[in-house]
């Protein structure tokens, strides 16, 4: 709770101040957001994880020109427990027991329209490129055998903003992320032919500023 | 590798030469046992570097004419976070140390500095990154440095003083870090060696020695009743006696003494599960394994007994099918055959298979002497959840005995002594050939077998090979792995290459690597 309220009053703090009635040419807006993946590798999440969907959670910053165009900055964090599996051919799956930890950080940054059609409710779609860190750890793994490596992505997303307040609006939107380079050298992501640790997802933001 | 071939020469030189003499009137228990756990304690000669046993080997042709707590439960340290190892430079005072773990962490906590130590150990909640936590610290100038407590494991080296020096097949394998994985090694499974049975307690025999000829011509004299002594090898059952054992039965004899009359299969039964770091001579694969000794294969001894039964393929099926019914789940097969093909033991090896029992056969010593195909070994190879196993020697290359063919799926240490002498055998401990094998004696020497007198004897063939392949299939099976195919798919995804890039007739898929079949897969790693 306490750091919940850390992060909205650092938001608050970075906050453009908000106009009376016009949009400013340029503000400034940190956000907040969770999001849903549903990974693209899905064979390789559901066989080491049993799902093939996580959440991650971060945050960044906006910045709106002339109300329409906007660039955005943002960093998240998926980290998820499993366990270090043996997978048949035939698809068996045995569990061995031996704990495995992955952790995906991405930055992200896209540049995006932001359709005019109400001054409540603004549709947007972005593209852009994101830096992905990947580490996957394991119990009994020598240095060289734990992965801790960056590649690089790129992602479109398109949703809407709805402001609640004039200085607070909340946005979700679909994103699709693509992420070659870290899954498919080895492992099971290997075995099952998957290379992207991109994915789908449905993405929350929580936006301080106009 | 003893095949059922083994004695039949002897067998047909008495039984054609009539001069079994007037012995066969005599009741098979009288011939053969006196009084059962009665007996000495083995005589423990250690280490022997005097011969290697095993085919190709100057005897050889002689005696085959005659003859693994707790699981890694790491779970639940992952889920308490990491520590930060922080050294604060010396003097600075407490509100300073707290203010610092405060600037540089939002979830750190600095914990009553233990007294034992130096530093200062700053508690990470686990969903922050420890590391970073340790790069803050070591910022700082009034840090002097800063690590994470990273969590060591185990380096399990057996302590058994024969291990370090003499068993280069084990680390060959990738033992030792297998065991760090499983210290277990395999407790909850039981292991069925289908061999010429196991030293597995004391005894004294009183049976009556007739005489024969041996395959020469040469005539050896009747010995009449003799006392032969008999002793369990001390590093398979060990303190636990008789409670390591699993319903123990021998096809030759009938009955539930499989008494090793050989040293094949007690040597078999060491590789499988030796006991291990107890301070006394040699390691096994899976040392913790409940072991069911069944004898299927007649020695030298056996027959000179006057046993009632041979190790035909009769047999040995029966072998499979017991083994199955009474808990095995995993089989070792040390022995095989050339010539016509073998369906008996087929059909009950994949009925052993379809019980969820895992089968690693010998993949044969014959490269030399023609490289005929192996028919039991050729059967595991159509048969997922057996596995054929080929032999290499101490440099990991081909055993220069070890039989090649489209049937070999898997390689693994059998030892060699041509190039590297004893040292290239493999070891475990078992009876010591000097006072058993006494039928290799001139006549005027020949004298009653002593089996209370045990080494750690250098053994050499495929029969060494695939009870490596037994033991970690034994570890799999406790790892979680527990149907008989996918422990195959295992052992041949995570075996070293060899060879030929690929599955090769001499290696197939590679060396096996415990370690690697263990420890699975990750997501990319």
């Amino acid at each position: 709770m306490k750091t919940h309220t850390l992060l909205l009053l650092s938001c608050l703090a970075l906050a453009s101040p908000a106009g009376a009635q016009d949009p400013p040419a340029l503000s400034i807006r940190p956000f907040i957001m969770g999001a849903e993946q549903t990974f693209t590798a899905s064979d390789t999440f559901d066989t080491v994880f049993e799902t093939t969907r996580g959440p991650f959670f971060g945050g960044g910053v906006q910045v709106v020109i002339a109300d329409q165009f906007v660039i955005e900055a943002g960093a998240s964090r998926f980290k998820q427990d499993g366990e270090r599996v043996f997978r048949t051919n035939a698809g068996s799956i045995f569990r061995l027991g031996i704990p495995l930890t992955a952790t995906i950080v991405p930055f992200e940054l896209t540049g995006g329209y932001r359709f005019p059609v109400s001054e409540r409710v603004r549709p947007y779609v972005a593209a852009g490129f994101g830096s992905y860190s990947y580490k996957e750890t394991s119990e009994f793994a020598d240095d060289p055998e734990n992965l801790d490596v960056r590649k690089s992505g790129f992602v479109v997303n398109g949703g809407a903003e709805v402001r609640l307040h004039r200085w607070m609006a909340v946005a979700a939107d679909v994103q699709y992320s693509r992420i070659k380079g870290i899954l498919g050298d080895g492992g099971i992501s290997e075995q099952v032919g998957e290379d992207d640790l991109g994915g789908v997802s449905l993405r929350f933001k929580f936006i301080v500023g106009r | 590798m003893r095949v059922f071939r083994a004695r039949v020469s002897l067998i047909t030189i008495l039984v054609g030469a009539g001069l079994v003499l007037s012995l066969r009137a005599q009741t098979i228990k009288e011939l053969r046992l006196g009084m059962a756990s009665v007996g000495l304690p083995a005589v423990d000669l250690g280490l022997r570097m005097d011969e290697i046993r095993g085919p190709a080997t100057a005897d050889s042709p002689k005696r085959q004419a005659i003859k693994a707590s707790m699981q890694a439960a790491a779970g639940a340290s992952r889920a308490r976070g990491a520590r930060v190892l922080v050294k604060f430079i010396e003097g600075l005072p407490s509100a300073a140390r707290l203010s610092a773990v405060a600037d540089v962490s939002r979830s750190a906590v600095m914990t009553t500095a233990p007294a034992y130590a130096d530093f200062d150990i700053v508690q990470v909640a686990p969903n922050e990154d420890a590391a970073a936590v340790a790069l803050a610290f070591g910022d700082r100038s009034d840090v002097e440095y800063a690590q994470v407590a990273h969590t060591f494991h185990t380096m399990f080296v057996p302590n058994d003083p024969l291990y370090a020096g003499s068993q280069w097949n084990l680390p060959m394998i990738n033992l030792e870090k297998a065991w760090d994985i499983q210290p277990q090694a395999g407790s909850s499974i039981t292991v069925a060696v289908l061999d010429s049975g196991m030293a597995y307690q004391n005894a004294t025999f009183t049976p009556i020695l007739p005489a024969f000829i041996d395959e020469d011509g040469t005539r050896y004299p009747s010995l009449g009743r003799v006392t032969i002594p008999y002793s369990a090898a001390p590093q398979l059952v060990g303190a636990a006696g008789a409670g390591r054992l699993v319903a123990p039965h021998d096809f030759i004899w009938d009955d539930n003494e499989p008494f090793d009359f050989d040293g094949h299969g007690t040597h078999v039964s060491g590789t499988v599960g030796q006991l291990t770091n107890d301070s006394v001579g040699t390691a096994g694969v899976a040392f913790n394994v409940k072991l069911m000794p069944v004898k299927v294969i007649d020695s030298v001894w056996d027959f000179l007994f006057f046993a009632p039964n041979q190790g035909t393929d009769d047999t040995v099926a029966r072998g499979v099918r017991y083994a199955a019914d009474n808990g095995a789940k995993v089989i070792n097969m040390s022995i095989g055959r050339t010539g016509p093909s073998a369906p008996a033991v087929e059909s009950a090896i994949r009925y052993a298979v379809g019980r969820g029992v895992f089968i690693a056969i010998s993949g044969g010593n014959e490269f030399e002497e023609g490289n005929p195909t192996e028919v039991i070994a050729e059967i595991a190879s159509r048969v997922p959840g057996a596995v054929s196993v080929a032999a290499v020697d101490r440099s990991r290359a081909h055993a220069f005995y070890s039989s090649t063919g489209s049937y070999i799926e898997l390689a693994a240490p059998g030892g060699a002594g041509r190039g590297f002498g004893t040292a290239g055998g493999v070891f475990q401990q078992t009876f010591d050939p000097t006072f058993t094998d006494t039928f290799l004696l001139p006549p005027a020497q020949f004298r009653a077998p002593r089996f209370d007198v045990l080494g750690y004897i250098p053994y050499q063939g495929s029969s060494m090979a695939s009870p490596h392949v037994a033991g970690i299939a034994a570890m799999l099976m406790q790892q979680g792995i527990t149907d008989p195919a996918a422990i195959e798919e295992a052992l041949e995804n995570t075996a070293i290459d060899l060879g030929t890039p690929g599955r090769d007739d001499t290696f197939g898929f590679g060396l096996v690597d415990a370690r690697a079949a263990l420890r699975g897969l990750g997501l990319a790693k």
